[in-house]
Order: C-alpha cells, then structure tokens, then sequence
C-alpha cells in the first residue's frame, strides 16, 4: 500500500470541497457547467471510493494524519470496512441523487446555493465515515448538519423556516452532546483515536455521562425518540432529493457514530458487563413503534415517508442493542436496505410532486396510471420496506430476528413482525389507491399527467432495482460487506 | 544601550506621548492623526511582538524604569502573561483602529476627530501598561487613565443617551476606583511594599498578624476590578455604556477593556495574595459561582434584547463570565481556556461589533428584527458576522471551539463536571440567540433601507475579513498562541 492510497482518504473528502468553490465560481458564467460539475464531482467522489476495494477487502485499513490541532487532538483519516462499506453507499445514493436534482431542481429557485451546499454535504459526509478519531468525526458531523441546513429551509417558505429553526436548535443540542461526550472520553482515556483497543476501560459515573452524551448527540440525528422530534418537520420541507439524502443517508450518519462508540469507545466487554445497552433498546422500541404508528395518521406523502424513516432507524438502534453477529449483520445490512429504499421513495415521491403538485396522499388515486414507471420504482421500495420476501428489506428482518433470537429475545421478533404489519398498513394504501384507485378531480379539470423525464426516472429504477436486487441476487456486495464489517467489529478482523 | 532594551518602557511611553499631539496633527493636516495614530499603534504591537519573541527564547524579565531597582523605582515584568496581553490589546486595538479611521467621521463631528485618537491612544497605553507593571500603585495610574479615556469615548458622540451610559460609568467605575485604592492602601499598610514579587513576599508573614486587613484589602479589590471587568452582578454599567457608543469604541471596550482587567486580576490573585489564603476565604467559589451567573443571566438577558449592539454587550457579560471561570476552577487546563478566551473573545467580540457598526454604517438599522435580509446586500459583514456566531456557539474549527475545550477539560479535570455543563448550557443560549440573526439575514428578503445599504470603504470591510480569518486561523491552528498562552498559566500555577 503505497503513499498514494493513504492519501485516497484525504482525497476523497477535499475534492468534493475545492468542487464547491470551483461550483460558486462557475455557477455564476453558466448553469449548465454547474450541473455537469456537480454530476462529474459525484461520480468522481464515487469512483474514488471504490477505488479502496481491493485494499479494504485484503483486510488493510488505510490510515492518514493530516495535522494535529491541539496535542492528541487532530484530524486524522482511517478507512475500515465499516467505513468503506457505508462511504461506497452514500457516495452511490449521492451520485444519483446529483443525477435526479437536474430536471427536478430545473424550476426552482436558489439553484446557485443548492449545488455546492449538496456537494459540500457530500464532502462532510465522506468524512464522516473516513474519520480517524472522534474529533474528526465530530468536525465533519457538526459541517455536515449545519450546512444540511440550507437544504431543509431551500423553500424559505415560513413553514420551512419554522422547520429549520427546530433542526437547527437540535443539532446544536446534540453537537454540544457529543463535545460533551468526546471531552469526557479524552479525560479518560487521554486520546479519542478510533480503532485501536477500546477507548474507555471501566464504568464510571463520567463514562455513563459520556455513553449518555453519545447516545443524545447520534441519536438525536439518527432520529431516535425523543429526540425525533426535528425530522418529521425538517425532511418533509426540504427539496425532495435533499429529503432522499436526509433520510436515506444523514440519518445513518447519527447510526454510524453509535456503532463507532459502541465498539471503539466503550468496547463490547464494557457494553455488556455495564448493562446501559438496555436504554438504547428502550428508546429503540418505541422509536419503532411510535415511528410506524404515526405514520399511518399522515396524510402528507412525504411526512408519511419522514415518519416510517423513524420507525426504521428504531430497527437500526435496536439492531445495536443486542449485540450478536447475527444482529448486527442484520443492522448494518438494513443500513444499506433502508438508505437505498428510502431514497427510492422520496425520488419517486419527487417526481409526483413535480409532476402533479399534490403531496396529499388522499389526491394521489389513479396516479399509477398517469406515472407508471414512477409509481412501479415507488411499489417496489415500498414493498422491500414492508419486508415482503425477495427484496432486501426482508433479508435485512430476517437477519435481525435471526440475531435476536440468538441472544434469547424472541419478544425482539414480534415487534419486527408487528412494525411490518403496521408499515404495510401505511404503504399498501399508497399503492392500491395509484394503480386501482379512481381519479379524484378527474371530473372537473382533466389535465393530461406526463411521466417524469427520464434523468429523474433513471436514478429511482436503479434505486428500486438494487432494493430488488440485493435481497434476491446469491452474490450480495452489500451483504458480504455488511458480514464483515460486522465481524470486524466484533472481533476486530474478518 | 540600544532602543531595544527600552522596549518595554517605549511601547507604553510612545502612545502616551502621542496621545497628547493627537488634536495638533488632526488641526495641521486632514488625516494626519489618523495616519500617525495607526503608525503609533503599529509600533506597540510591533514592539509587543519583538517582546513575545525575547520571552519565549530567552524567558521572562524585568525592566527598571528611570533605572530605580525596585522596591523604590517602579518595576515593568515581562512575563508570558504580560506579553499575552500586550499583544492582544495591540493587536486588536490596531485592527479596530484601521476600521475607526472610516467609521468615525461618520458617527463624530470633526472638530472631534482629534480628540478620538487622543483617547484612543491613551487607552492602549493605558491597557499595555496594566499588562506589564509590576507595581500595584502603578496599575492603579492606569487604571485610572483607562477607565477615564474608556468614559470619553462612550460618550464623545454627545447624544443623550451615551451621556447618560458615561456618567453611570464613571460613577460606578469612581467607586471600583476607590475600592482599588483602598485596597493598595491596606495592602501598603500591613507590607510596606507596592511592587507585586515584594508584597508576595511579605503578605504570608502579614497574614499572620493582620488577616483582617488582608481580607478586606481582598474584597475591596475583587469589587473594585469586578465592577471594572463587569463581572456579574457589578455588570449594570456595562449594556448601555457598550450598546450607545461609536461602533469602534463598542469593539474596543467589550473586546480589549474589561478583559484587562480580568488579566490584572489573574495577577494579584495568583501571584501576590498567597496560596494560604484561598483555604481560609472562599474566595475561588464565589468567583465560580459569580462567573456561573454571569454566563446564564449574561445570555439570557441576551436573548430578549431588540438593538443588535445592546444583545452584543449582554453577550460581553456572559462571555467575561467564561473568563473568570476558567480563572476560578482552579485548573491549568481550564485556566488555559480562560487566558486564551481573553484572546479569543477579542476578536470574536470585536469582530461582531464591527459588523454591526457597518449595518448601521450602511443602512442605519440597529434593530435585530430589521436586519433581516442583510447578508444578501451586505455579504461581507453578514459573513464576518456569522463567524462570529459560530465562534460564540464553540463551533469546531473556530476559535471559540478551543477555548471551550480547555475549560470544559478542566471543568471534568477538577471533578467539577457541574461547570462543563454551564459552558455547555451557555453554548446552547448563545445558539439561540446568535443564530436566528445569522439565518433571517441570508434566509429573507430584504426591505426598506436594508435592500439598498451604502457601499462600505474598504478600510471597514478590510478588518472585518481579518478578523474573520483570525478567528478560523486560530481555530484551526491554535498552537500559534497555545505556547504563550499554556506557558502563561503553568508559571502561575508554578510549574
């Protein structure tokens, strides 16, 4: 491993940032260059990440430190499969999502901000999983969340604004969390690096501070209960391949970092001995429940879709409770399912919106008829999300209650068969009322509804392919990965 | 003996020299006094920085005045912490300076121009020197030049208002005067001594026969710099002094005048009064618990105010509170934080009064709810502002992230874990404020004198963008000041 690919890291976070000023510069001469820039970034980003294949799969993890801000206090790079596996993932979504934004964003305002805001997210975001230490991983989170900003109140509308407002007090609640939960660990342990021998050693009233600190400040954007309560305003609001990132990739950012803590910081021994995991399964369960019951009361397509994105990190949270291989296969894995189902949904919810201006799902009958490509990507996803056999949303359930019953908790199973049902009760109707439901308004004012243009339709049939794809195909890149990261976590190789 | 050598004497001497011929180059030549002004200011800072450097390479020293070896003659110590403070106070002086040279015709009559730099300069020399004395009678002369050039610029503009805003701070700081000058008194009294290394010699000795005397002395002198430094609750004065004057004075008195103070305090408690003493008074918590008020009323108080300028001076009274919190913990981490805050807190604070003298500059609005718009037509204020913002909050890669980390540290270090979380609830309050400006400025749309704000000179938007990175430089690359500044508080912990 040479030189060159220790700096693949680096690489990959600052392209996409000089991208962004080279975007602003441009953006100013010629729109058309600002699309082809934001689409090549993205593309860009993504193939450097996989790049690292073949290294992270001989099992090497790739290590850079780029400067050292205070003593033991720096910003240092380090990609393991962990962070591979959900950088391959994010930097896909995103390419996509880049792809879609060009016919979708075409009419609307505030372009000039939206391209590099979303190309600078990227690049936060990619640092976010390369992270080397806690403090990276903070810088990136907090640059991440802050500047996702601009993207939940793109609208400016005073419901975006009000939305906005909540997001932005909670990150700071949870950004000063974390502060608080990284200082603590650094007090204890004398340095915050990731991925050598777990950090904190015993149980302490300051290490139980500190699990708390971490469990406020990822949760809070992994959008576990209580602390939910920004998403279902924020996401909805926002452009809809800005949701599609939202909810299909930020969020994960919150999973990642507990997983990091979980693992890194705390260590599986001190996890288990200390018992606090069953707090995160609490808050989990009734994030699950709470999430998928509420969705069913809302009429909003896309605030529908906000609130099954909170049940189903319920089942990424509980997934990291109970802490046996097969779980966490099952965890990481549904990381992959939901991000890729989730962005589906609200690409396709998108191009609904763009197309017929109605986001009430009561108006949507009849809508399978007049988008059928739209509405299929749609059926799919939705179908993988309620956990129907060939697709990877039941793949990832089966591995979890596989998971769960290996730690003895069959209880854990019923509530995902139970969340399943309700969110097939929140889904089906969608689907029914497009393909076999009549036209509401269709008496009165007839318009002619046209399928969305093809560079929005692309990236929702990849998406929803891939949903059916990767719960069907006997070779499962997503699958393999998440079995090894899992491995690595647990017994630090795979 | 070369210049060199009287370094120290000099870059107090020349601005208070200066200070004097100020309204004869303003009556000469239009724009002489400014030029001579900022070139006088630059020599200090040169000189403060010439100094760091001979502190850092060759350690501290002192320097005799007239050549009188002290206890008699007075006696200037050059340590880490005095340079600290000198190039703080300069530094940022000069930079504010720059900004005030366009801002000032603006917001003064011009027969008065003259007369600013006069004060103006008898400030920073006033504020280098209570850095470097090492003579307690000494820091009381300065202390008094300061707090009388600090009340003419408050109330140079001659509006009602400021007026008003100046006598209620000289009144209050006559009596902080008169408390310090009784507590040197008593100090005098049961020492003998006036220079700090002697009375930190005799006071153990007097402790043990006077201790009322020292007790007093000690209170009398935590009021007397507490009014001055504006530290919760003796912090009445200091909204409306900060809010009325010009934007240059604003900038000077919350960033660079209270925090002179604290420095001077630092001193006295840490290197005259003797350890023993803090066992017997509990001095250090009702510091602690003073700060701890400071920092949430100083916040809170911040929220519901409606003039920009007046929400900036609130937000001083929380921030001073940062300030003594890290003195008052007891903790090298965390009085690392609290020496480097002065530094920080200068800029930041300096900065986003800056910025809201060119609002007001450009469109006259002072009112926070009609500011919205204004990153649209004014980006460069608006973005310098938001820095400012980020660094108030402790956003990372800002300055303001590294002084909080330091304090937070040693909040938990010294098993006061309590504090952490004031410095944290106190970020949360300076979100809530701060932040809702910053988004209604880019995030609406502009109306009346907002949309069509006069073209800032570049002499204003200059040090603006200087501070702006300053505070991003220092945030990503604090080791530039972190030497002096740990040195600065392991050598009062005795390390």
């Amino acid at each position: 491993m040479g030189m060159a690919t220790s700096f693949l890291p680096v690489w990959i976070v600052m392209f996409p940032m000089v991208m962004t000023l080279v975007i602003f510069y441009v953006e100013h001469h010629s729109e058309k260059m600002r699309n082809a820039l934001a689409v090549a970034t993205s593309v860009v980003t993504f193939l450097s990440v996989l790049v690292l294949y073949p290294y992270i799969m001989a099992g090497s993890i790739i290590e850079y430190n780029m400067f050292q801000l205070l003593p033991n206090l720096g910003i240092s790079f380090r990609v393991d499969i962990l962070g591979f596996s959900l950088a391959l993932l994010s930097s896909f979504v995103w390419m996509l999502v880049t792809i879609y934004s060009i016919d979708y964003m075409c009419k609307e305002h505030g372009c000039n901000r939206y391209y590099p805001v979303l190309i600078f997210t990227l690049a936060s975001c990619m640092g976010i999983f390369m992270a080397g230490d806690l403090f990276t991983l903070f810088v990136f989170f907090e640059l991440m969340s802050l500047i996702s900003y601009v993207l939940v109140v793109h609208e400016e509308s005073v419901e975006a604004l009000r939305a906005g407002y909540k997001y932005l007090i909670m990150t700071i609640i949870g950004g000063l969390a974390l502060f608080f939960g990284i200082i603590i660990t650094f007090e204890l342990a004398g340095s915050v690096s990731l991925g050598g021998p777990a950090l904190i050693t015993e149980t302490s009233s300051l290490a139980f501070f500190a699990f708390i600190s971490f469990l406020i400040g990822f949760g809070m954007k992994a959008g576990m209960f209580p602390l939910h309560v920004w998403l279902p305003d924020a996401h909805p609001v926002a452009p809809s391949p800005a949701s599609a990132l939202l909810s299909g990739i930020m969020l994960k950012t919150g999973a990642y970092g507990l997983l990091r803590v979980i693992f890194h910081v705390f260590g599986l021994e001190l996890m288990q001995q200390s018992g606090w995991m069953v707090i995160l399964a609490a808050v989990a369960i009734i994030t699950i429940l709470l999430g998928s019951a509420v969705a069913i009361t809302q009429d909003d397509l896309k605030r529908r879709l906000a609130y099954s994105s909170v049940g189903q990190m319920g089942y990424i949270l509980l997934g990291m409770s109970i802490m046996t291989e097969r779980a966490l296969i099952g965890d990481i894995f549904h990381i992959f399912s939901h991000a890729l189902m989730k962005s589906t949904l609200f690409l396709a919810a998108g191009a609904i919106i763009l197309k017929t201006g109605k986001r009430s799902i009561r108006e949507l009958g009849g809508i399978g008829r007049q988008m059928p490509f739209t509405m299929t990507g749609f059926t799919l996803a939705a179908l993988a999300m309620i956990g129907i056999p060939p697709f990877n949303g039941f793949l990832s359930k089966w591995t979890l209650s596989l998971g769960a019953l290996d730690a003895g908790l069959p209880f854990y199973v019923l509530l995902l068969l139970f969340s399943s049902l309700l969110s097939g009760l929140y889904y089906l109707p969608i689907i029914i009322a497009a393909f076999f439901g009549p036209e509401l308004g269709a008496e009165h004012e007839y318009v002619k509804i046209n399928e969305a243009p093809y560079k929005m339709l692309i990236p929702i049939a990849i998406l929803a392919v891939t949903s059916l794809l990767f719960g069907l195909l006997p070779i499962n890149l997503p699958f393999d990965l998440s079995r090894m990261a899992a491995k690595y976590l647990l017994k630090g190789d795979f | 003996m070369s210049a060199a050598t009287h370094l120290p004497a000099l870059v107090i001497v020349v601005p208070l020299f200066f200070a004097y011929l100020m309204p004869l180059f303003a009556r000469w030549r239009e724009g002489w006094s400014t030029v001579t002004a900022l070139g006088v200011l630059a020599f200090s800072f040169a000189g403060s920085l010439v100094m760091a450097w001979q502190v850092m390479a060759y350690g501290p020293f002192s320097y005799q005045m007239g050549n009188w070896p002290p206890p008699w003659g007075i006696e200037l110590y050059i340590d880490y912490l005095a340079v600290f403070a000198a190039l703080t106070m300069t530094g940022v002086g000069l930079i504010i300076l720059v900004y005030a040279s366009k801002d000032l015709p603006h917001e003064l009559k011009p027969h008065l121009l003259g007369w600013y730099y006069t004060l103006y300069l008898l400030l920073m020399a006033s504020m280098v020197g209570m850095a470097l004395t090492n003579d307690i009678f000494n820091l009381f002369v300065f202390v008094e030049i300061c707090a009388i050039a600090a009340c003419g610029i408050i109330s140079i503009k001659g509006s009602g208002e400021c007026l008003e805003a100046a006598f209620k701070y000289l009144v209050l700081s006559a009596l902080g005067s008169g408390c310090l000058l009784l507590a040197i008194a008593l100090i005098y009294m049961v020492t003998g001594h006036l220079n700090f290394t002697f009375i930190a010699q005799a006071l153990p000795e007097a402790m043990r026969l006077y201790p009322n005397n020292i007790l007093a002395a000690l209170a009398l002198l935590l009021v007397g710099i507490g009014v001055k430094a504006a530290l919760f609750p003796l912090h009445v004065w200091l909204p409306d002094a900060h809010s009325s004057a010009p934007s240059p004075s604003s900038a000077v008195l919350s960033g660079l005048v209270i925090k002179i103070y604290a420095v001077a305090l630092l001193r006295l408690l840490y290197q005259v009064f003797p350890a023993s003493l803090f066992e017997v008074t509990p001095v250090m918590t009702i510091l602690l618990w003073m700060s701890t008020l400071a920092i949430v009323v100083g916040s809170m108080f911040a929220i519901v105010q409606e003039d920009i300028k007046k929400m900036l001076a609130y937000s001083s009274v929380a921030q001073i509170g940062y300030v003594f919190l890290g003195f008052a913990l007891l903790d090298v981490s965390a009085l690392m934080g609290g020496i480097l805050h002065i530094f920080n807190h200068a800029m930041m604070k300096a900065m986003l009064f800056l910025a809201a003298g060119a609002f007001i500059y450009s469109t006259g609005v002072r009112k926070l709810s009609d500011l919205v718009g204004i990153g649209r037509t004014m980006p460069i204020p608006t973005i310098a502002f938001t820095i400012g913002a980020m660094a108030m909050v402790g956003i990372p890669l800002t300055n303001g992230f590294i002084s909080k980390w330091y304090l937070v540290l040693g909040a938990i270090h010294g098993e006061q874990p309590f504090f952490a979380g004031v410095i944290l609830l106190s970020s949360l309050l300076n979100g809530i404020y701060y932040l809702p400006i910053v988004v209604n400025a880019f995030f609406s749309e502009p109306h009346g004198a907002v949309a069509e704000p006069k073209r800032l000179p570049p002499q204003m938007q200059v040090p603006l963008a200087v501070l702006g990175f300053a505070c991003l430089l220092f945030g990503v690359a604090p080791s530039l000041i972190m030497g002096l500044v740990s040195r600065a508080s392991q050598a009062l912990f005795g390390l």
